[in-house]
Protein backbone atom coordinates (compact mmCIF):
# COMPACT_ATOMS: atom_id res chain seq x y z
CA UNK A 1 0.00 0.00 0.00
CA UNK A 2 2.85 2.40 0.65
CA UNK A 3 4.85 1.52 -1.88
CA UNK A 4 1.96 2.30 -4.35
CA UNK A 5 0.74 5.73 -2.55
CA UNK A 6 4.92 6.63 -3.00
CA UNK A 7 4.75 5.53 -6.75
CA UNK A 8 1.29 7.53 -6.91
CA UNK A 9 3.01 10.43 -5.38
CA UNK A 10 5.80 10.07 -8.06
CA UNK A 11 4.17 10.53 -11.08
CA UNK A 12 2.30 13.46 -9.36
CA UNK A 13 5.05 15.77 -8.67
CA UNK A 14 6.69 14.88 -11.64
CA UNK A 15 3.90 16.51 -13.31
CA UNK A 16 4.12 19.18 -11.23
CA UNK A 17 7.04 19.82 -11.31
CA UNK A 18 6.76 19.68 -15.39
CA UNK A 19 4.02 21.64 -16.10
CA UNK A 20 4.02 23.95 -13.30
CA UNK A 21 4.82 27.60 -14.57
CA UNK A 22 6.32 29.61 -11.58
CA UNK A 23 10.16 28.09 -11.02
CA UNK A 24 10.30 27.69 -7.70
CA UNK A 25 7.29 26.02 -7.19
CA UNK A 26 7.88 23.55 -9.86
CA UNK A 27 11.62 22.94 -8.07
CA UNK A 28 9.64 22.39 -4.87
CA UNK A 29 7.55 20.13 -6.31
CA UNK A 30 11.14 18.24 -7.90
CA UNK A 31 11.77 17.87 -4.52
CA UNK A 32 8.73 15.93 -3.82
CA UNK A 33 9.95 13.48 -6.54
CA UNK A 34 13.50 12.84 -4.95
CA UNK A 35 11.80 12.76 -1.73
CA UNK A 36 9.08 10.13 -3.15
CA UNK A 37 12.40 8.08 -5.33
CA UNK A 38 14.36 8.18 -1.87
CA UNK A 39 11.55 6.71 0.26
CA UNK A 40 10.52 3.89 -3.04
CA UNK A 41 14.70 3.00 -2.32
CA UNK A 42 14.19 2.68 1.08
CA UNK A 43 11.56 0.41 0.86
CA UNK A 44 13.19 -1.50 -1.80
CA UNK A 45 16.10 -2.31 0.43
CA UNK A 46 18.61 -0.21 -1.21
CA UNK A 47 19.58 2.11 1.84
CA UNK A 48 23.04 3.49 0.55
CA UNK A 49 21.23 4.85 -2.57
CA UNK A 50 18.35 6.42 -0.81
CA UNK A 51 21.09 8.00 1.13
CA UNK A 52 23.24 9.29 -1.55
CA UNK A 53 20.05 10.41 -3.18
CA UNK A 54 18.96 11.94 -0.81
CA UNK A 55 22.46 14.01 -0.67
CA UNK A 56 22.26 14.49 -4.17
CA UNK A 57 18.35 15.50 -4.08
CA UNK A 58 19.47 18.19 -1.75
CA UNK A 59 22.27 19.86 -3.36
CA UNK A 60 20.76 19.43 -7.06
CA UNK A 61 18.00 21.65 -5.42
CA UNK A 62 19.85 23.92 -3.57
CA UNK A 63 22.00 24.95 -6.63
CA UNK A 64 18.07 24.98 -9.03
CA UNK A 65 16.79 27.21 -6.39
CA UNK A 66 19.41 29.92 -7.05
CA UNK A 67 19.57 29.45 -10.44
CA UNK A 68 15.61 28.88 -10.89
CA UNK A 69 15.75 32.81 -9.34
CA UNK A 70 18.19 34.18 -11.42
CA UNK A 71 16.83 33.15 -14.41
CA UNK A 72 13.15 34.09 -13.81
CA UNK A 73 14.14 37.49 -13.14
CA UNK A 74 11.46 38.41 -11.12
CA UNK A 75 11.19 41.29 -8.64
CA UNK A 76 12.40 40.22 -4.64
CA UNK A 77 10.17 40.92 -2.21
CA UNK A 78 11.18 41.42 1.54
CA UNK A 79 10.17 38.54 4.11
CA UNK A 80 8.01 39.74 6.43
CA UNK A 81 8.77 39.22 10.58
CA UNK A 82 5.73 37.11 10.59
CA UNK A 83 6.47 34.63 7.72
CA UNK A 84 9.83 34.29 9.74
CA UNK A 85 8.33 33.32 12.24
CA UNK A 86 5.84 30.85 11.12
CA UNK A 87 9.35 29.31 9.46
CA UNK A 88 10.95 29.21 12.82
CA UNK A 89 7.95 27.61 14.27
CA UNK A 90 7.64 25.19 11.31
CA UNK A 91 11.54 24.31 12.04
CA UNK A 92 10.88 23.45 15.41
CA UNK A 93 7.97 21.79 15.08
CA UNK A 94 9.74 19.43 12.65
CA UNK A 95 12.62 18.71 14.59
CA UNK A 96 10.45 17.76 17.30
CA UNK A 97 10.47 14.20 16.00
CA UNK A 98 13.90 13.86 15.67
CA UNK A 99 14.76 14.72 19.56
CA UNK A 100 11.50 12.50 20.54
CA UNK A 101 11.06 9.43 18.27
CA UNK A 102 14.12 7.09 17.51
CA UNK A 103 14.22 4.31 14.75
CA UNK A 104 15.06 0.79 16.78
CA UNK A 105 18.01 -1.08 14.80
CA UNK A 106 20.45 2.13 13.40
CA UNK A 107 22.24 2.27 16.38
CA UNK A 108 23.11 -1.20 16.79
CA UNK A 109 23.96 -1.39 13.22
CA UNK A 110 26.76 1.31 13.18
CA UNK A 111 28.55 0.65 16.15
CA UNK A 112 31.09 -1.74 15.50
CA UNK A 113 32.42 -0.34 11.92
CA UNK A 114 35.79 0.63 12.02
CA UNK A 115 37.01 3.75 9.49
CA UNK A 116 38.63 0.93 7.01
CA UNK A 117 35.29 -0.74 6.78
CA UNK A 118 32.85 2.43 6.36
CA UNK A 119 35.58 3.59 3.79
CA UNK A 120 35.91 0.51 1.54
CA UNK A 121 32.97 -2.24 2.78
CA UNK A 122 30.11 0.58 3.41
CA UNK A 123 31.55 2.91 0.39
CA UNK A 124 32.51 5.71 2.47
CA UNK A 125 35.03 6.47 -0.56
CA UNK A 126 31.95 7.45 -2.71
CA UNK A 127 30.63 9.82 0.10
CA UNK A 128 33.62 11.85 -0.48
CA UNK A 129 33.66 11.73 -3.87
CA UNK A 130 30.36 13.16 -4.29
CA UNK A 131 30.66 15.74 -1.52
CA UNK A 132 33.40 16.96 -3.32
CA UNK A 133 31.45 16.84 -7.01
CA UNK A 134 28.66 18.83 -4.92
CA UNK A 135 31.97 21.48 -3.67
CA UNK A 136 32.73 21.85 -7.40
CA UNK A 137 29.02 22.60 -8.44
CA UNK A 138 28.80 24.68 -5.69
CA UNK A 139 32.05 26.55 -6.45
CA UNK A 140 31.42 26.74 -10.33
CA UNK A 141 27.82 28.84 -9.48
CA UNK A 142 29.46 30.96 -6.87
CA UNK A 143 31.30 31.87 -9.81
CA UNK A 144 29.07 32.72 -12.12
CA UNK A 145 27.36 34.65 -9.29
CA UNK A 146 30.50 36.87 -8.81
CA UNK A 147 30.66 37.02 -12.58
CA UNK A 148 27.15 38.49 -12.82
CA UNK A 149 27.53 41.09 -9.92
CA UNK A 150 30.58 42.16 -11.11
CA UNK A 151 28.61 43.14 -14.54
CA UNK A 152 29.97 40.31 -16.78
CA UNK A 153 33.04 41.77 -17.48
CA UNK B 1 4.01 -3.42 -7.85
CA UNK B 2 5.80 -3.09 -10.89
CA UNK B 3 8.50 0.01 -10.30
CA UNK B 4 9.74 -0.94 -14.36
CA UNK B 5 6.27 0.59 -15.44
CA UNK B 6 6.39 3.61 -13.32
CA UNK B 7 9.85 4.30 -14.03
CA UNK B 8 9.18 3.92 -18.09
CA UNK B 9 5.88 6.45 -17.13
CA UNK B 10 8.60 8.48 -15.41
CA UNK B 11 10.81 8.49 -18.77
CA UNK B 12 7.84 9.05 -20.65
CA UNK B 13 7.18 12.30 -18.81
CA UNK B 14 10.54 13.64 -19.23
CA UNK B 15 10.78 12.94 -22.99
CA UNK B 16 7.79 14.92 -23.28
CA UNK B 17 9.15 17.74 -21.24
CA UNK B 18 11.85 17.81 -23.32
CA UNK B 19 10.24 18.02 -26.52
CA UNK B 20 7.55 20.26 -25.60
CA UNK B 21 9.07 22.62 -23.17
CA UNK B 22 10.61 25.35 -24.10
CA UNK B 23 11.92 27.02 -20.96
CA UNK B 24 15.59 26.31 -20.05
CA UNK B 25 14.83 25.03 -16.29
CA UNK B 26 11.95 23.18 -17.43
CA UNK B 27 14.52 20.92 -19.85
CA UNK B 28 16.58 20.65 -16.92
CA UNK B 29 14.13 19.09 -14.66
CA UNK B 30 13.23 17.00 -18.03
CA UNK B 31 16.41 15.77 -18.01
CA UNK B 32 16.13 15.00 -14.02
CA UNK B 33 13.29 13.12 -14.44
CA UNK B 34 14.65 10.90 -17.27
CA UNK B 35 17.84 10.11 -14.75
CA UNK B 36 15.34 9.34 -12.20
CA UNK B 37 13.23 7.25 -13.75
CA UNK B 38 16.23 5.02 -15.03
CA UNK B 39 18.14 4.87 -11.48
CA UNK B 40 14.20 3.78 -10.32
CA UNK B 41 14.57 0.91 -12.92
CA UNK B 42 18.25 0.53 -12.16
CA UNK B 43 17.41 -0.06 -7.75
CA UNK B 44 13.87 -2.41 -8.86
CA UNK B 45 15.84 -5.00 -10.77
CA UNK B 46 19.31 -4.72 -8.70
CA UNK B 47 16.86 -5.00 -5.10
CA UNK B 48 15.02 -8.30 -6.89
CA UNK B 49 18.55 -9.77 -7.87
CA UNK B 50 19.40 -9.21 -4.17
CA UNK B 51 23.37 -8.25 -5.02
CA UNK B 52 24.86 -5.23 -4.14
CA UNK B 53 26.74 -4.57 -7.21
CA UNK B 54 23.21 -2.80 -8.74
CA UNK B 55 23.89 -0.61 -5.64
CA UNK B 56 27.44 0.36 -6.00
CA UNK B 57 27.05 0.75 -10.04
CA UNK B 58 23.90 2.89 -9.32
CA UNK B 59 26.29 5.23 -6.61
CA UNK B 60 28.73 5.44 -9.53
CA UNK B 61 25.51 6.79 -11.73
CA UNK B 62 24.37 9.12 -9.40
CA UNK B 63 27.69 10.89 -9.31
CA UNK B 64 27.94 11.01 -13.31
CA UNK B 65 24.21 12.57 -13.33
CA UNK B 66 25.47 14.95 -10.63
CA UNK B 67 28.40 15.66 -13.22
CA UNK B 68 26.12 16.08 -15.96
CA UNK B 69 23.52 18.58 -13.95
CA UNK B 70 26.42 20.90 -13.07
CA UNK B 71 27.48 21.12 -16.36
CA UNK B 72 24.03 21.72 -17.75
CA UNK B 73 23.06 24.18 -14.73
CA UNK B 74 26.71 25.92 -16.08
CA UNK B 75 25.43 26.00 -19.38
CA UNK B 76 22.05 27.01 -18.67
CA UNK B 77 23.53 30.22 -16.43
CA UNK B 78 25.50 30.83 -19.53
CA UNK B 79 23.08 30.96 -21.97
CA UNK B 80 20.67 32.63 -20.63
CA UNK B 81 23.16 35.11 -19.15
CA UNK B 82 24.50 35.82 -22.93
CA UNK B 83 21.07 36.17 -24.71
CA UNK B 84 19.17 37.47 -22.02
CA UNK B 85 15.81 35.22 -22.28
CA UNK B 86 15.42 31.09 -21.41
CA UNK B 87 12.78 30.79 -23.55
CA UNK B 88 14.98 28.31 -26.58
CA UNK B 89 12.97 29.87 -29.14
CA UNK B 90 13.72 33.68 -28.40
CA UNK B 91 17.55 31.89 -28.34
CA UNK B 92 17.44 30.18 -31.64
CA UNK B 93 15.66 33.78 -33.13
CA UNK B 94 18.31 35.70 -31.88
CA UNK B 95 21.08 33.45 -32.67
CA UNK B 96 19.54 33.34 -36.26
CA UNK B 97 19.65 37.23 -35.73
CA UNK B 98 23.51 36.89 -35.63
CA UNK B 99 23.03 38.70 -31.59
CA UNK B 100 24.99 37.18 -28.47
CA UNK B 101 27.57 35.41 -31.08
CA UNK B 102 31.07 35.89 -29.64
CA UNK B 103 34.65 38.18 -31.73
CA UNK B 104 37.13 36.49 -32.32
Amino acid sequence: MILEVLSIGLIVTACLALFLDEAVYSIAALAGTFLCTALIYVLSGAIFVAIFQFAVGVGTLAILFLSGEMLSDKQTKKTSPRMTGGLIGAGVVLSLPGIFLSISGTSASTADVSFGDALWNLRGVDVILQGLVILMVALGIAIVLHERRNGGK
Amino acid sequence: MDFVIVSIVMLVIGIYGLLTKRHLLKVFISVELIATGATLNFVTLASAIGKGLGEAFLILAFSTDTAVSAVILALLVVVSKKYGTSDISEIVSKQDDGEGEVEV
